[in-house]
């Protein structure tokens, strides 16, 4: 079986359609993010917008999607790479359990989806997650997925934990809780391994923070992840700090979302 | 043959066709007994998924573009979506002039519950003439606006169930879940 299994070449069946980053990026409306779109001020997701409810949906099929992405790239980190050449065992079987936790994530998405009443594959489908989970060094990818993505997907479960509460929806609302430990746990992982193999190699630990800011940049358009009141998604500094960040850590991606916002608004 | 004017007649930002929009408005229009002529237009910067009635005689509809759109490809016109969207704005038109409708306040002084629980009994009767449907969605909606509860379904499953309520009955539905 070859290592770096290609995005284009993910399994999918014909309910799923694939977006490709051009086409995202190149909607002159503005990319989809966060159940709605770029190009509008989106207001923070809350149950009172007039299209709260589908904007949730929307998100919601965001997240599972990234779920089954993350599912796959962690499978990959598992079968991509030997060990004691490249990774330690422990690293694989951190991997193994993430695998495990985002294969229940998918089935609670599905549920989830099937309780807001959308179909699988009812929006398009973005590899960004995916393509994040192809870098060839094992700590570039645990760098950019598992503190920068899943690091991202706190701060999403967090808020939609948050709309199934303002609904006084309990379904959304445990659901997200619970898929909420686990991402936590994933980004601990991704910090913790950060600093271990890192340990005498600065200048690795340099280019996989780096990278990091890549993949938070990506997912920074128009700030719509930050501290503000009426940001869409809202930075969660209390599970990221539980998750290894530190406080430094947690301004820079503030700042870089602050200033991403000054950018759009200009 | 009901005559659509749909504006604008070509489009920049997304891959939308004047006319087959016009076929498909006219195709719901005249499933619902409508014979008049129909102004659409469309505001094709916003992926937004609003629409609204800004004239009721003559009939003319305001949407946001994404209200049109096929969600699994963006920017791509989406058939059923549309259907779903223009049936809703036309059942509300033919409920306002039934005579069942004469209490309704104006469109922009409804809430948010007023309307999920008018839009639940448009979409069910679309869904029985095979026009729109998507149960699922509109109980979410409604469940957003009228609470997660049984009392809420029960209200549900009546207005999607009804084939002529009056504005009365869809106000009392609505409201008996505000006080359970």
């Amino acid at each position: 079986m070859r290592k770096i299994f290609p995005a284009e070449e993910l399994a999918r069946d014909g309910r799923f359609i694939r977006q490709t980053n051009e086409q995202r990026m190149g909607d002159p409306r503005g990319a989809r993010i966060a159940g709605g779109n770029s190009g509008d001020r989106l207001a923070k997701l809350t149950p009172e917008l007039a299209n709260g409810p589908d904007r949730a949906r929307a998100l919601m099929h965001g997240i599972f999607v990234g779920e089954i992405q993350a599912l796959e790239g962690a499978g990959r980190t598992c079968w991509d790479f030997e060990v004691g050449e490249d990774v330690p065992l422990e690293l694989k079987l951190d991997m193994a359990r993430q695998c495990w936790d985002e294969a229940r994530h998918c089935e609670i998405s599905v549920a989830l989806a099937e309780h807001m009443g959308t179909e699988l594959g009812e929006y398009a489908e973005n590899a960004l997650l995916y393509e994040a989970a192809c870098n060839p060094d094992p700590v570039l990818r645990l760098t950019g997925v598992n503190r920068a993505l899943e690091g991202l997907a706190i701060d999403v479960f967090n808020t939609m934990k948050e709309f199934g509460n303002m609904a006084g929806d309990p379904v959304l609302e445990f659901c997200e809780d619970w898929m909420l430990a686990d991402e936590v746990t994933h980004v601990k992982m991704g910090s913790d391994w950060l600093r271990r193999l890192t340990e005498n190699d600065k200048e690795r630990l340099d280019k996989a923070l780096e990278f990091q800011k890549v993949v938070d940049r990506l997912f920074s358009f128009n700030g719509f992840r930050g501290e503000e009141d009426d940001s869409p998604i809202q930075l969660t500094r209390r599970f990221r700090e539980l998750a290894g960040f530190s406080d430094d850590e947690i301004d820079e991606i503030a700042d870089m979302s602050r200033e991403a916002r000054v950018e759009a608004s200009s | 043959m009901t005559q659509v004017s749909v504006t604008p007649e070509s489009f920049e930002m997304v891959f939308y066709d004047a006319a087959v929009i016009g076929e498909v408005v006219a195709e719901v229009a005249e499933r619902l007994g409508f014979e008049e002529t129909i102004t659409l237009e469309i505001d094709e910067r916003s992926p937004l998924g609003r629409s609204k009635i800004t004239s009721y005689d003559p009939i003319e509809l305001w949407v946001d573009g994404g209200a049109l759109e096929n969600t699994k490809r963006p920017r791509q016109f989406g058939t059923a979506r549309a259907r779903d969207t223009i049936g809703r704005l036309l059942l509300r038109i033919l409920d306002r002039r039934s005579g069942r409708f004469n209490e309704t306040p104006d469109d922009d002084e409804l809430d948010l519950m007023q309307f999920a629980a008018w839009d639940v009994h448009c979409v069910g009767r679309l869904e029985r003439l095979g026009i729109g449907g998507q149960r699922q969605r509109r109980l979410y909606q409604f469940r957003n606006r009228h609470g997660f509860s049984d009392v809420a379904d029960a209200a549900f499953e009546q207005l999607w169930d009804s084939s002529e309520l009056s504005w009365t009955e869809i106000e009392r539905i609505s409201g008996d879940c505000r006080t359970a």
